[in-house]
């Protein structure tokens, strides 16, 4: 059985569609992450599934039962904002027990709730402070800790992280995966951040214009890009998008003479004399030989310490390669690189649908 | 740059304001405080020194007592009340509704009349005549005849409630409205999906960011309504039987109608001193409130 159930959901707001058709299963015990770039629609879905907006069609079920018109107090959910959210004239201890406290849950109890939930997040000289008095990383433990003690059926994280600076945000990560990892419950996970979404989650989904364009698991996802959005949204640097077209040598990369020689099984299922979009990872880039070759003209390196990034041309298109760090590439000379049969991601020119 | 020549110069940039408040508000004060001390009359004769004599007569007699307890009363119940109605109002109109920025402009109206013309208004109201309050209320079978509800002693204080409360309650609204615009969505979120009812949102999420600005609209309403002036002569002149009198109206009976300016001045220099103490009172009140709500 299906923990969390979104059944063909849909959102307008008057004339416009942000929500067209969202279907998303996940069982208990998974970690979904919505992805995508601001305006998605990947917000308004976690509001839809928490109560806070109404969809325009479709429904929601959790554990089997229709949310529809209940109110998010009774849908045995906690959020997580993304500016925390505390109240400011509450003790973090009141903060986190504030929701145990509306449901006239025993003080007994209460108490000792809010006192587990802060040693899990090791809050405890914290309890007595107001949230004023607390760092940007300490208050988004409170929020957590307000989640975790009402011992949800589903937490859902709205950019948790995004107000906290990059070391603190490295480590909160890691936080959630060890909390996530021990208590099991179902989640579901909104952010920007593909970084975020590739550790934590069991499942992304990358949504975009209100549609989700994949769903799949970050191996999936990272490997197998269903779409030329999917392949260059998630990685860093980008996924490498060429041009090229099907001959029967190869792939010719557009305006320049090279030919990248495919296998003819590949070649097999590709339209002939169609325009095509090659997608290359940046760290698929071989410097030994032994694959198939892909020369191109090296225009800068970089050295980042593990890696030296070289980017280069082929004919005009543009290139990023990762490579080791002592590749010998002198700048404007030719370098043959060599690539596995795995590593090319060949989409649709037209529809940016992936064909292998 | 040493530190004298840094006081120094802002002593010096302070001086010509400095100038123009102990001309306009330091010399007629002490001005005040020394007729306080005489037995002047408002024309004639500077008067002689008569030490305490004035407060001892004025606060021993029987007009003092009573007018403080009018006075009193009217602000206290004038300002819980436009507090009552403004913060309702105000919660209102934060609601998403067809019509609403009409309605927020709307709301301004009674405030944005000068006093003198809400008070004539509200004496048309009040008319025993032909006011439209005695009209709707024998139409609706409440009343048997016309009253005249600023004529009799029982009733007139009531009517000049309501009039400055009518006038006031938008300011108190639109403090409010502005604090509640400024309550974080998110955090209103989290209160829904904690569970609380409407009661506790407001009481645990939503008053902590009204509390300070109430406060100040509380120390600026409690201020004006302990000195006022304006609505009270243009409506009642303090009667009947002195029922509606206020401190400022006793002030002004005594300083200019009885023409008593030692012991208008001694009179006046008490409400001055009753309000100091609300003001510092309260501004310490607005410190504490504002400290815990950030």
């Amino acid at each position: 059985m299906s923990a969390l159930v979104v059944d063909n959901i849909r959102k307008s707001f008057g004339e416009v569609e942000t929500l067209k058709g969202i279907d998303i299963s996940l069982e208990s015990g998974e970690f979904l992450v919505l992805l995508g770039a601001s305006g998605c629609g990947k917000s308004t879905l976690l509001n839809i599934i928490a109560g806070l907006a109404e969809p325009t069609g479709g429904d929601i079920r959790l554990n089997d039962r229709s949310l529809i018109g209940v109110h998010p107090k009774d849908r045995d959910i906690a959020m997580v904002f993304q500016s925390y959210a505390l109240y400011p004239n509450l003790s973090v201890r009141r903060n986190i027990g504030f929701g145990l406290e509306m449901r006239k849950v025993p003080v007994a109890e209460r108490e000792k709730a809010v006192a587990e939930a802060a040693r899990l997040l090791q809050i405890e000289p914290l309890l007595d402070r107001r949230p004023s008095q607390l760092s940007g990383g300490q208050r988004q433990r409170v929020a957590i800790g307000r989640a975790l003690v009402r011992n949800p059926k589903l937490f859902l994280f709205d950019e948790p992280l995004s107000n906290l600076d990059a070391k603190l945000r490295m480590e909160m990560r890691t936080e959630l995966k060890r909390l996530h990892q021990m208590m099991k419950t179902t989640v579901v996970y909104v952010t920007h951040d593909q970084i975020e979404a590739m550790t934590l989650a069991t499942r992304i989904a990358v949504m975009r214009n209100g549609q989700i364009e994949q769903l799949g698991t970050p191996e999936e996802i990272y490997n197998r890009p269903a779409t030329l959005y999917v392949a260059t949204f998630v990685g860093a640097p980008p996924m490498n998008i060429l041009d090229v077209v099907a001959t029967n040598n190869g792939l010719l990369v557009a305006g320049s003479d090279t030919v990248i020689p495919v296998p003819p099984s590949l070649l097999a299922g590709l339209p002939t004399g169609g325009s095509l979009k090659l997608g290359i990872r940046p760290e698929s880039f071989r410097a030994e030989a032994g694959g198939l070759p892909l020369t191109l003209r090296c225009d800068v390196t970089e050295l980042t310490g593990p890696e030296l990034i070289l980017s280069g041309s082929v004919g005009s298109q543009r290139l990023v390669a990762t490579l080791p760090p002592r590749t010998r590439a002198p700048v404007g000379s030719d370098v043959t690189l060599s690539l596995d049969v795995e590593a090319l991601h060949i989409f649709d020119g037209e529809t940016g649908k992936r064909i292998n | 740059m040493s530190g004298t020549w840094i006081t120094t110069r802002a002593w010096l940039l302070m001086l010509p304001l400095l100038i123009v408040m102990v001309a306009v508000i330091g010399w007629p004060l002490a001005d005040t405080v020394q007729l306080s001390f005489t037995d002047a009359k408002l024309v004639g004769t500077s008067g002689s020194y008569v030490g305490f004599d004035n407060y001892v007569r004025l606060v021993s007699g029987n007009a003092f007592g009573r007018t403080l307890f009018t006075t009193t009363f009217f602000a206290v119940v004038v300002v819980t009340t436009e507090m009552v109605f403004g913060v309702l109002a105000a919660l209102l109109l934060n609601q998403q509704f067809y019509g609403r920025t009409l309605l927020r402009a709307l709301l301004i109206l009674p405030w944005a009349l000068p006093t003198v013309v809400n008070a004539t208004l509200w004496r048309l109201i009040y008319n025993p005549e032909y006011g439209a309050l005695n009209a709707a209320l024998t139409q609706l079978g409440i009343l048997d005849s016309y009253r005249s509800w600023l004529g009799e002693p029982g009733t007139a204080l009531t009517a000049l409630i309501v009039a400055d409360c009518w006038k006031n309650f938008p300011l108190v609204a639109m403090i409010a409205l502005a604090a509640l615009q400024a309550v974080p969505r998110d955090v209103i979120a989290a209160s829904y999906v904690d569970g609380a009812s409407a009661f506790s949102r407001f009481r645990f999420v939503t008053l902590p960011y009204l509390a300070g600005p109430l406060m100040v609209a509380l120390v600026l309403r409690t201020i004006e309504a302990f000195k006022v002036f304006d609505i009270v002569w243009v409506m009642t002149r303090g009667g009947p039987a002195n029922s509606t009198r206020t401190m400022s109206i006793l002030v002004y009976q005594e300083a200019f109608s009885f023409q008593r300016a030692g012991s208008g001045a001694s009179l006046a220099l008490i409400v001055t001193l009753i309000i100091t103490v609300l003001a510092i009172a309260y501004g310490t009140a607005v410190k504490k409130v504002a400290g815990s709500a950030t």
